[in-house]
């Protein structure tokens, strides 16, 4: 059921994508739907989470390969975002979209709100403090949502004007180049 | 009504009565904007349909459809003017502020406004994210006058030829930082204050970058 919701929710997007379609394309009726799933968003939720395990994957194995300046390391995690919901991008908006009804995300994983995430920005933020390129006061949850923000808002420009993972990544590169001159230690 | 009343109505040049026609269409219009403004606040914009808006401005569909062309004509008139409210309302903010000063006090002005009116808010972001209709929004709905006025008080703080700044991503930036800040709001149920704050912290960490930059 969900391979077929998620198949569905990227090929047509959210709202075009009904239960009745997704029971068919998995062979199921729409009650089984009902069965297991309080509502179409909830399928959608389930569908994200999902996908979170790949996610992990592919940034586990860029973990170790990480070089450079904190915001170098910053560059490489979100580039492998960015290359990674490109492949179903369609999904990834949908998702976008969905979090912003509040009523129908009540039930939705928080965007941004992923602690697993939060936490390796969190913790190559820390590391640029001992480093010395991050100042030691910095707000850290304030500087994560700022990235996750700006990465997440970027994808607008996908929505409405078909830009690719190249070009955003291009812009979040410059984006995290002005973040992190503002994270930089005080001089003096 | 007596023979002199009577003369003098017809005195009246053709001319007024098609304004009042016009003045009927503009009261028509309105009516079914503000009908159209809560219903798309309360179920968003695939929620809200042309039938329910038309009965709750009191009049039929083919009414609707005699002032606007479609559901997402409506739908972008409406974010159309909120945003030429949004825009009159950071020019008066930032009167007689220049430079973070002037983007603070936007910024606030802006995080009132939207707070005020957070679920219509949230309708226009969620239409930005879905393919087709974000288009057609966009082509008419562009963030460039508020990002401009922005990069103005930007522009009064630094000198961006000369330290080989740039200034218009800058204020996209700040801009940008404070949408995201605001989807948070209704998700956590963030305070006007809040909001001002996270904003302006987002804002002045951008500023601080750009002055060492």
């Amino acid at each position: 059921m969900l391979d077929a919701a998620r198949e569905l929710f990227d090929e047509v997007g959210y709202e075009a994508a009904t239960v009745r379609a997704i029971a068919k394309r998995a062979g199921v009726s729409v009650g089984s739907v009902f069965t297991s799933f309080r509502s179409k968003a909830d399928v959608l939720g389930e569908v994200a989470r999902e996908r979170l395990s790949d996610l992990y994957a592919d940034l586990e194995r860029v973990a170790p390969h990480l070089r450079g300046s904190t915001a170098d390391r910053c560059r490489s995690m979100f580039a492998v975002h960015y290359a990674f919901e490109f492949r179903r991008l369609r999904l990834f908006l949908a998702y976008i979209a969905v979090s912003f009804d509040w009523q129908e995300a009540r039930h939705l994983p928080v965007m941004g709100s992923n602690a697993r995430l939060r936490g390796m920005i969190r913790d190559c933020l820390a590391e640029g403090v001992v480093r010395g390129d991050v100042r030691s006061d910095v707000d850290l949850e304030l500087a994560i949502d700022m990235l996750v923000g700006c990465y997440a808002w970027n994808y607008r420009l996908a929505a409405a004007g078909g830009a690719d993972s190249v070009a955003l990544t291009g812009l979040f590169d410059r984006q995290i180049g002005l973040i992190f001159d503002g994270l930089a230690p005080q001089p003096g | 009504m007596n023979q002199i009343a009577y003369g003098a109505l017809s005195a009246v040049p053709t001319a007024a009565r098609p304004n009042q026609r016009a003045l009927a269409k503009q009261r028509t219009r309105e009516k079914i904007v503000a009908a159209a403004k809560v219903l798309f606040a309360e179920r968003g914009y695939e929620g809200a349909t042309i039938r329910d808006i038309a009965k709750a401005a009191g009049m039929s569909t083919g009414a609707v459809f005699a002032s606007f062309a479609d559901k997402s004509d409506l739908f972008t008139e409406i974010a159309e003017t909120e945003q030429r409210e949004l825009l009159s309302s950071l020019r008066e903010a930032a009167e007689g502020l220049s430079g973070r000063n002037a983007i603070f006090a936007m910024i606030e002005a802006a995080a009132e406004r939207h707070l005020a009116e957070l679920a219509l808010f949230q309708a226009v972001m969620s239409a930005l994210w879905t393919p087709g209709l974000a288009e057609r929004v966009r082509r008419r709905l562009s963030r460039r006058p508020v990002v401009a006025l922005i990069q103005a008080a930007v522009k009064q703080d630094f000198d961006c030829d000369a330290q080989n700044v740039d200034c218009t991503l800058i204020a996209e930036l700040i801009w940008d930082s404070y949408a995201a800040t605001l989807r948070r709001a209704a998700v956590d149920r963030l305070t006007l204050e809040q909001v001002n704050e996270r904003a302006c912290e987002a804002a002045r960490t951008i500023l601080a970058g750009t002055r060492r930059g």
